[in-house]
Parts: structure tokens; sequence; C-alpha cells
């Protein structure tokens, strides 16, 4: 039999890179011929490369994984879709199949919402800017709005005015929960007094009604017991509210920030070792409210979580299209996918895995996207074999920010596909092409080309 | 001040009136002023005994209120158409005069303390109605006092009224309309012929009723005694009328079963009312004085009730409402929305559990421990672990938080018992880690398996429903953690189990809100919440004022008031009707409606009952009576017919939550082809925004919610002005 041509590879010869479970890193590597048993080849034949692809069944596995945490440890959980995180129609459409409300932080994610048919009573209005517009539908249609700064109390106390009808309103709060950086940007300090005495203002002018308190810690927060800390401190500011301005307090909203499964840049582990799993995190909310709630009291516990459902449900198939050696000696591959589409490859390392198994020993490689500008790396040093134009590389987690913070420069956006749970593919955003990037621009006459 | 009271006078006096002819239409066990009304002008063919019969429940009614007794006590008539019976019996014997109303008079109050006393007496050492026994016992006495007084007989007998009608009739018709006189004092045709059409108006069952218990007897009679002819002419045959309307349609719901009970009570009578004779022709008295048959009636109606309700025959009517149609039509729909069990329970924690073994199952729930359930969680791989499940924190239940299921106090802890390793059990201490509370109701809930020293309340402690009371573990007799759950008979571990089932949960995507769960149920407590609690808080006094429109085209309006019933539940008062509503363990819901209001009924068509779970996208179903849907002669038609086939009378109503404050659904009753799609806005804190039906729509006028009572307080008169 013929020994298959194997492309050379230069090897720096060091010692000690064995590791205590006795794999190579010259050999190990990721293969991952399918996704939901679709053959990544037949993915890219049909809808093109680079390509979105999302699992359906990952998406409501992981959105069940992480309700019934919750809702095993609390008898009042409502969740909130939160749209920036993935405001895909489809994926928040099966998120709202699933029993999430929509979160939204600004009048287009609110929009975006309404336009799926969501009532506007099942919308959380979010979001350091409101337009006032935008506040006035969303008092008329019923959405819970959270108040961030006392300009906007001003502009909804101007619109009960207007409307002649008192306003429900969850108050946003920022407070210390021991998570570093501190968000204090968004809403009203609790731990300075400072939400208390806005709350004392509301109560004197009688034209909102505090029914919620809001907070968001943060964002891939690593340490559950900040959660613990951020309930006591909220279900103390609610029991003051009651007891001495007469406000009900109706829900509980804790934000997201839990983590996903992709992988800080910073972190030595993979996340499922650096990670507590998200049953530890509902673990201590449970506690700390069922510690600190009055006997009886079951207000509602609204949680916003984006990341940690829909990330694992999001691939990036990308082909390689250059191969390249650098002068340092390392090799370098051009994908047609880079940093336009994985906008949150600044922070996070992808898993990279190959669509079949290649032979030949790894080195270390850099992924370099297709933009002509310096920043546009995907990875700076994975361990690869030696790979053939062509090749197929599919990068995951992405479910998460990705197609919400692509950018549009210089490349068309591609498609996204959604595999369905009886393994069927459906496009649920085409390929960007000339009209899109387009459509909206106007060529004065006198500009007319005339070639 | 003055225009004030002349209306409250004008009130008072239209109640005394109502109250005065309900006693007429209890007679037929009828209620309300208007059957009443043609029953009292039908005695006035015998002007003398309806003058006594009114005398008599006048000085009855009077003298209840000059003993201060309340005036809607008193309003059904129940309490009083005994003295009115009494007055006809006396009237149909002596002339009136001053002297004989003087002593109707009497006799009439007698009735009435009769009454009460049998009544206190009846239904607690009997469980029973009172019904006609007073009437008879105070006939009989003044009957036997008469006998004393010559001045009555002076100038006080009298030739009785006569139509003459019955030579024109069969014998076999006017015998019957006879006998259907006789049951107020007016043996003849003719008021036999417009009580039966009264009848026919009123209640189509009482009708059928009073048709085959009369010709039931009566050939029963007449083949035993060898005349048809002698029984036909035999007017105390109305007995058979009576108990076939009392056993067949009045204290049985109307069914097979009841028209059953009734043709046997009928043919027992027959027994009973013959003796009566013999008996009463011993002391030379004969048996046409009628009031002296009447026992026959009683007394049988009586020993069937006793031993129907003691031996528990399930159709008995619980609740007897104005006709046996009315009846009937709301036994069948509670049948079908009130599946549940009477001491039900929260599930006792929280998220999606499985019944991993539910009552007289194969395991241990057995015998004096049938009635029990045992829960466990199932990962979405249908097993209830994770992992290789060899540990029990492999297992999805364990330390999961276990809740109270209900308010009360916990009697008995033990928590120190460990947990087993998977595959062992415990036989010693085989409940395991224990809590046994008692909740406010009296019932003893044992919850078993928690995990060791888990338990964070201790004996004595007072806990609200959903507090937690501990962790699911493996303690006991347990291969798998699991949380078991009982209701006994006593605070002993291990005690005998009694039936109980679950509120306020979901299944199989629908909400129910007291149904029997099943092994192998997969089931969510739904704990209610505060908004939506709050949006069906109705406060008392509270007027809300709704504009009507079909269409485009405004139709009328709808304003009802909040009230509190004698028995303290509320209803909603729209002058025309009454809505009894009510929340429940955490579901609202529409009772009944008394009195007919279209768009009370749109209201009870639209939302009969609402889960008070915020959850999206909720999903459930329940049932109509007919009389919400459809009136006059299809309405009659159906419960007559429903009265042998019960599942012709179910209507549905599916209705699904849109965002907080939304309901949307479908009334369907597929038989007619009939369907209506219903939707209701809930009003952002409290009450109903919009109600529509089809193209009809409720819309609720803004700023309505205090009533002018609430201001009245404050500003008196002076505030009326103002409104």
């Amino acid at each position: 039999m013929r020994t298959p041509y194997e492309r050379p590879v230069i090897q720096k010869l060091h010692s000690g890179l064995m590791n205590k479970f006795a794999s190579s890193p010259n050999f190990a590597r990721k293969v991952r011929d399918t996704i939901d048993a679709i053959p990544i080849a037949e993915l890219v034949e049909r809808f093109g490369s680079p390509l979105f692809v999302f699992s359906e069944a990952t998406l409501r596995r992981r959105f069940r994984e992480v309700r019934d945490a919750f809702t095993t440890r609390y008898p009042n959980v409502v969740f909130g879709w939160s749209y920036k995180t993935n405001y895909l129609a489809a994926i928040c459409a099966i998120c709202h199949q699933e029993g999430a409300l929509a979160e939204v932080v600004s009048e287009m994610e609110y929009d975006m919402a309404r336009r799926l048919g969501v009532p506007g009573s099942n919308i959380i209005y979010n979001g350091p800017h409101k337009s006032l517009a935008s506040l006035e539908r969303a008092v008329l249609e019923g959405a819970q709005i959270h108040v961030d700064h006392l300009d906007e109390i001003s502009d909804l106390e101007a619109l009960a005015v207007k409307l002649g009808r008192e306003i429900r309103v969850g108050l946003r709060l920022n407070l210390d929960t021991g998570i570093q950086p501190q968000w204090s940007r968004f809403g009203l300090n609790l731990d300075t007094g400072q939400a208390f005495d806005v709350a004392k203002r509301i109560h004197r002018e009688k034209k909102l009604i505090i029914n919620g308190l809001h907070c968001h810690i943060g964002t891939y927060i690593m340490k559950p017991d900040a959660y613990g800390v951020a309930v006591e401190k909220l279900v103390k500011l609610g029991y003051k509210l009651r007891d001495e301005l007469g406000y009900d307090i109706e829900y509980l909203d804790l934000g997201g920030g839990f983590p996903s499964t992709s992988r800080l840049k910073s972190s030595y582990l993979p996340a499922e070792m650096a990670l507590e799993p998200i049953d530890v995190y509902a673990e201590k909310i449970s506690e700390a409210l069922f510690n600190t709630l009055r006997p009886g009291d079951f207000p509602r516990l609204i949680l916003e979580s984006g990341r940690a459902i829909v990330d694992e449900a999001g691939y990036l198939i990308a082909t390689i299209s250059a191969t390249k050696r650098l002068p340092d000696g390392r090799r370098a591959y051009v994908m047609d996918a880079g940093i336009n589409l994985l906008y949150t490859t600044a922070w996070y390392k992808f898993t990279i895995e190959i669509e079949k198994e290649v032979r030949g020993i790894n080195e270390p490689t850099v992924l370099y996207g297709p933009l002509c500008m310096n920043i546009d790396v995907v990875d700076e040093g994975v361990l690869l074999p030696p790979l053939a134009r062509g090749t197929r590389l599919i990068l995951s987690p992405v479910g998460a920010y990705s197609v919400t913070q692509w950018m549009q420069f210089i490349e068309y956006r591609p498609a996204v596909v959604l595999i369905d749970e009886n393994k069927g593919v459906e496009v649920i955003r085409e390929a960007e092409d000339i009209s899109d990037i387009q459509r909206r621009e106007r060529l004065p006459t006198r500009l007319k080309l005339n070639y | 001040m003055i225009q004030v009271s002349w209306e409250s006078w004008q009130e008072r006096m239209r109640s005394y009136g109502d109250a005065i002819l309900c006693s007429y239409s209890e007679v037929f066990f009828l209620r309300g002023r208007n059957f009443g009304a043609m029953v009292m002008a039908i005695t006035f063919l015998n002007p003398n005994a309806a003058i006594a019969g009114l005398v008599a429940v006048i000085a009855a009614y009077v003298f209840a209120r000059f003993i201060a007794i309340d005036r809607g006590f008193l309003a059904s008539g129940f309490y009083t158409y005994n003295a009115l019976l009494v007055g006809l019996a006396i009237g149909y014997l002596f002339k009136v005069t001053l002297l004989t109303l003087l002593f109707v008079m009497a006799a009439g109050i007698l009735a009435f303390v009769a009454t009460l006393t049998l009544h206190s007496l009846f239904t607690i050492y009997l469980k029973l109605p009172v019904f006609g026994v007073p009437f008879t016992l105070v006939t009989w006495t003044t009957y036997l006092a008469a006998a004393r007084f010559p001045n009555l007989y002076v100038s006080a007998l009298y030739n009785r009224p006569h139509s003459g009608l019955e030579t024109y009739l069969p014998l076999e018709i006017s015998g019957f309309l006879k006998s259907m006189g006789t049951i107020l004092f007016l043996p003849d045709v003719l008021p036999g012929l417009l009580f039966t059409l009264v009848l026919a108006v009123s209640s189509r069952i009482l009708l059928f009723l009073s048709i085959i218990g009369y010709y039931a007897g009566t050939a029963f009679v007449a083949l035993l005694a060898g005349s048809f002819d002698v029984a036909f002419r035999d007017v105390s045959h109305f007995n058979f009328i009576l108990i076939a309307m009392a056993l067949g349609g009045v204290f049985l719901v109307p069914s097979r079963w009841s028209y059953a009970v009734a043709l046997l009570g009928v043919l027992v009578s027959a027994i009973v009312l013959e003796a009566f004779k013999v008996f009463w022709s011993g002391f030379g008295v004969s048996g046409f004085v009628l009031p002296l048959n009447t026992p026959t009636y009683i007394l049988t109606t009586l020993l069937f009730l006793y031993v129907l309700g003691s031996t528990g025959f399930p159709r008995m009517a619980r609740f007897i409402r104005e006709t046996p149609e009315e009846t009937l039509d709301y036994y069948l729909s509670d049948v079908r929305r009130y599946r549940g069990t009477a001491v039900a329970l929260t599930l006792p924690f929280s998220g999606r559990w499985v019944v991993w073994q539910g009552c007289d199952a194969r395991w241990t729930h057995q015998g004096a421990l049938r009635h029990a359930y045992d829960f466990v969680i199932r990962g979405p791989d249908g097993l209830t672990f994770s992992g290789e499940g060899r540990v029990v924190t492999d297992y999805h239940a364990y330390n999961k938080p276990v809740l109270s299921p209900a308010r009360g106090r916990v009697l008995k802890v033990e928590k120190g018992i460990p947990d087993n390793p998977i595959g062992q059990v415990e036989t010693v201490h085989r409940w395991g880690n224990v809590i046994i509370m008692q909740d406010v109701w009296g019932s003893y809930i044992c919850l078993a398996h928690f995990a060791q020293g888990s338990i964070r309340v201790a004996e004595g402690d007072w806990v609200e429903c959903g507090t937690l009371l501990g962790r699911c573990g493996n303690s006991g007799y347990s291969p798998q953690p699991h949380l078991h759950i009982q209701v006994q008979i006593s605070d002993r571990v291990g005690a005998a189990t009694l039936p109980f089932g679950f509120v306020s949960y979901l299944s199989g995507g629908k909400y129910r809100a007291n149904e029997p769960v099943v092994e192998g149920e997969e089931v969510e407590p739904c704990f209610p919440d505060k908004e939506q609690e709050a949006m069906v808080t109705f406060l008392l006094d509270d007027c809300h004022q709704y504009e009507v429109f079909r269409g485009m085209r405004r139709v009328g309006e709808l304003t009802f008031v909040v009230r509190c019933a004698p028995d303290g539940s509320t209803y909603l008062d729209s002058g025309r009707g009454k809505l009894y509503v009510g929340t429940q363990q955490g579901t609202f819901y529409v009772y009944s409606l008394v009195g007919d209001d279209p768009y009370l009924r749109a209201l009870f068509m639209a939302l009969p009952r609402l889960p008070l779970s915020a959850r999206d996208g909720l999903r459930w179903s329940d049932h109509l009576p007919i009389g919400i849907l459809f009136s006059g002669m299809i309405k009659d038609f159906l419960l007559l017919v429903a009265s042998v086939v019960p599942n012709i009378a179910d209507i549905r109503v599916d209705l699904r939550r849109i965002g907080r404050r939304e309901i949307s659904g479908v009334v369907s009753y597929p038989l007619l082809r009939f369907q209506r799609s219903v939707s209701v806005e809930l009003e952002e804190g409290l009450g109903f925004k919009t109600i529509r039906v089809d193209d009809l729509a409720l819309r609720r006028v803004s700023g309505s919610v205090r009533g002018k009572d609430f201001g009245a307080h404050l500003g008196g008169p002076g505030s009326e002005g103002m409104s």
C-alpha cells in the first residue's frame, strides 16, 4: 500500500511537553465531520462558506438545562431572552417557544420583539438609551420598563401626566457584589443609598409605581457567590421599599452574566474545568432567596441568561483559502472568516475542529481572517497538523454575540442555517449580496458615472 | 334625605313582597317571585283558602321580622312556606271571618316557630331538609284543636267553589289535574290545569316527573285495589306527584337514576298512603280530609333521602338551584370543572418532577398506605440520574428543595438518618428523615426521605405554603433519591392515609387547577404570581363600568358592584344578575351566575377560570353550564335530554394566556356546531379591561373603580349629587 503524501513540518525540538494525561500534543487533534449528523461537506456545498450553523436541538436542550436548574430550586422563575446576545428571528422564536420573555435594550430590539409578535407585556425594556417615542410605545403596550437614570424617570413622569395614568416601572440598580470591575455605569447605585433616594423621589411625585428591581452584575461571572450577594441586597431593598414607601415588589430581575463554555483567552484551564456548572449558580441564588424572603412571599425571579443558553448552539464553518509560512517559522492560514464575523475573538479562544482526520504532526499555527487589517487574527497559536488549502475548520462556540456584533467591512456576511430537531436544514438568514449593502444608498444624478 | 328613606321603604316593601311570593313557589320546589305570583293568583280560585294562606304567611313573616330575623334569611321563602300551607289548610276547611283569620294568624306563627325548631333538629341530627314536616304537624294540631273551638264552626263552614270542568274531560286526565290542584288545597280541574301550566313554563323536568309519578302511582294502586275508576278519583294521589318531583328532580340531580328512584319512591309511598287512610278511618276521620295524608309524601321522601344521603349516593344535589334544570346544568358542568379532591395541596417542590409511584401502586403504596405519591426528577434522556447513577449526587432529585405543600404547623421532625448508598434501603426507619405537619384545614401531611441534616424547620414552626422545609434525599426505605408525600389520619409516623390531590400545576403543557395525578405524569407547580393575584382581588363596593359594543356600535352598558354574600362568597352584582367569583388555591374562578344578565354571561363565557401564575403561553380548559350559552327552548330541551344523556351537555372552553395580561380562546359546543372566540384583557392593577365574545365587546370605562357607597361614607347624601 502506498503511504499518502504528507506535507513536511518543521518542528522545534524541545523536551518536557508531556502532560500528566500522557497524550502527545503532537498528534492530539479535534475532528468534527458533522453537526447534528449533517456532514460539514454537505452544509458547505449547499450553503457556501463561511457559514454559521445553529443547532436547534442544542439550543433547546441548553435552554431547558438552564431553566430546570433554576425552576427546580425556586417556584416562580421566568426567563427573559437577551436579544442582544442573538436576535436572529428564528433563535428568538425558539426561546419564546420555550417560554422566555423578550429582554430588549434598545428601540431597535423593541421593534424586533414586536415584529415577532411578542405581546408588549412580555417585553422587558432595559438599556441606558431609550427614546421618548419608544418609551411611550412601551408604556402603551404594557412593557415592563427598567429605568436606568433620573432623566429617564423625568421622561416617564412627563409621560404619566400626558397619558393620565400611573406607570409601573422597575429600577435598574448597580451594586457591589465583590465582582471586579463593578458595572457602575448602569442604573442607580444601591450601596450609596442613591436608589432609595430616587425611590423616595418617585414616591413623592406619585406618577410612577415601582414594582420590580433589576441588576446585572456583569458578564461571564465566574463567582457564583456574587449572585447570592446580589439577591440579598435586592431583597433587602425590596422590603425597605415595601415597608417605608408601600411599593410591592413583584419581581427581582437578576439579569444574566452566567458563563458559557467558551474559554476566556486569559484562562489556563478549559471552561468545563475552570467554571462551576449552572446548577451551582442556581443553588446560590435559590439559597439566598429562601434565606432572605419573608414567609409566603415568592416574587417572580427573572433571569436574562443569553450566553449560557445560545453560545454552544452556534458553529462557524470557515475554509482555508491560503497557507503561509511566517518569517518566524510559524505556519499561518488565511481563512474566509475572521474578526468581521467573530468580534468576540478579541477575548475568547474558540474550539477549532477540523472537518476530517488529517495525518501529520501538530505545529503551532496562526489563523488569520480575510480582512486587510493587522488585528484580524482568529487564533495566534493553535496546534494544528499541516492542512491543505480548502480544508474546512469548525469554530465553536459562537452562538452568543457573533451574529449581533458581526460587522460589514469589505466582505459580505454569510448565510446562517438552522438544523432542526428532525435533521432538516433551513436558511434563517440569507447570505448578503451587493443589494443589501447598497439598498439604502442614494447616488446623486450628477455623480452618475458615464462608463 | 326624605327621598332616600322613601326609596329604602319601597325597597323594603318589595323585599317583603318577594319573600312572601317565594313561599308560594317553594311549594312546587321552584324559586323566584314570578312563579310565586302565578301560584298565588291561582289560589284565589278559592278566595277563602287563598286569603287564609296569605294571612298565615304574612303573619309568619311579620313575626319573623318582629323578632329581628334578617330579611336575607327569609327571602327564599324556605322558612315561611309551611305557614302558607297551614293557612291554606285552615282556609280550606273554614270560611274567612275575623275569628278564623285570628286563628289562621296564630297557626301561621306556630308553623313558623315549628319550622325553625325542626329545621335545627333535622339538619343537625338527620342531615335532612325540614321539608313539609312542620306543616303536617301544625295542621294536625290545628285540626285537633279546632274540635274544641265550636265558634269556628258556627258561621265558618262553606261550600268550596267548583269549576265543573271535569265533566268535559276523561277521568284519566281530570284525575291528574285534580290531584295537581290538591297540592294547594284546590281539588279541582281548573286550578290543577293552571298549576300544570305553571310547571310547564318553569320546569319541563318537574312537569315530566309529576306526570310519570302520578300515573305510575295511580296505576299501582289501581292494580292492587282492582279499580282504575276509584284510583283516578282519589285526589290524595297528589302525594305521588310531590314524591316524584322531590326525589326525581329536586333533591337528586335529574338523571336516569333519579327518575328510577322517583318511580320506586312512588310505588313505596302507595303502601304508606293506604296505611294512613286505614289509620285515620280507625278514628272515624275520612281519608278525604286532605292534610291528613300529606305525611305520605313527606315520610317517603325523607326516608329515601336519609338512606341515599347517609350511604353516599353520588347524585344527590348538593346545591339546589332555582329549577331542576339549573341544578342539573351546574351539576353537569361542575362535575367536569372540579374533578379534583377536597383535600388538595400545592406540589411540595419546584420545577418538573415525575410521579414515580402513585396511589394504589405496585410497590409500597398499598392497603392503608395507598393514598401517597412518590416524586423523582427525570433528565432529558428519561433517566433519573446523570453519569453512572452509582452515587446519590448523580440523581437529579437529590438535594433539590422540598417546599411546604400548605400553610400550617410542623408537628414532628426526624432529621438524623443517613442517606442510603444507591441500591440499599433502610428497613428500621422506613420513612427516613420525615416531617409531619398539620395544615390550616386540619389535614396531617407527611413528607419523607429528606437528605440527612437538610431539614431546616423545627417542631412547632409555622410554615407558609412554599416555605423551604429541607432537601430531597435518600434516607429510609428509598432505593433512589425521591420525595414521598401523603395525607394521613393522625400525626403518627406511618399512619393510615387519606385521599388527596394537588392544585395549580402544569401537566402535558396544560394548567390543571385540581385534577387527579397519575403515575408517570410529569408535573410542575405553578405558584401564584403577585401581579396576577392583585388583578382579580376585587374590593367590596368597588364599581366597575363597561360600555358594550357590538362591532363598532354601542349597544349598552354594564355596571357591576362587588358584593359579599352572607356565606362570605364574593359576587359581582349588576342588578340583573349576580356572578359569583372567587380565588381558590392559585386559581380565580367564576362559579355561577344567578339571574340573567347577558353581559355577565359574556364574562363567564370568556373567563370561567384564570390561573394566577405569570407563566407565558399557559393553556387551560374549562367547561360551562348550558344556560350560559343558550336560553329559552333550546336550553330547556337540551337539559331535558341531558338528564338522560348527560354527555350531550359538554360545553368546552379552551383558553391560553398571551403575555401577562391577555387571555384568548374558544368556546365550543360541537353538538350544535357552536363556536365563539373569546378574549379578555386584564387591567394593569385590577379588573378586566376588555371582554370579548365574537363581535360583542365590553370595554371598561376608565376611572370607575370606587363605587358611590365609598364616597357616601364620607360625604353623605351630598356626594350623590357630585357623582
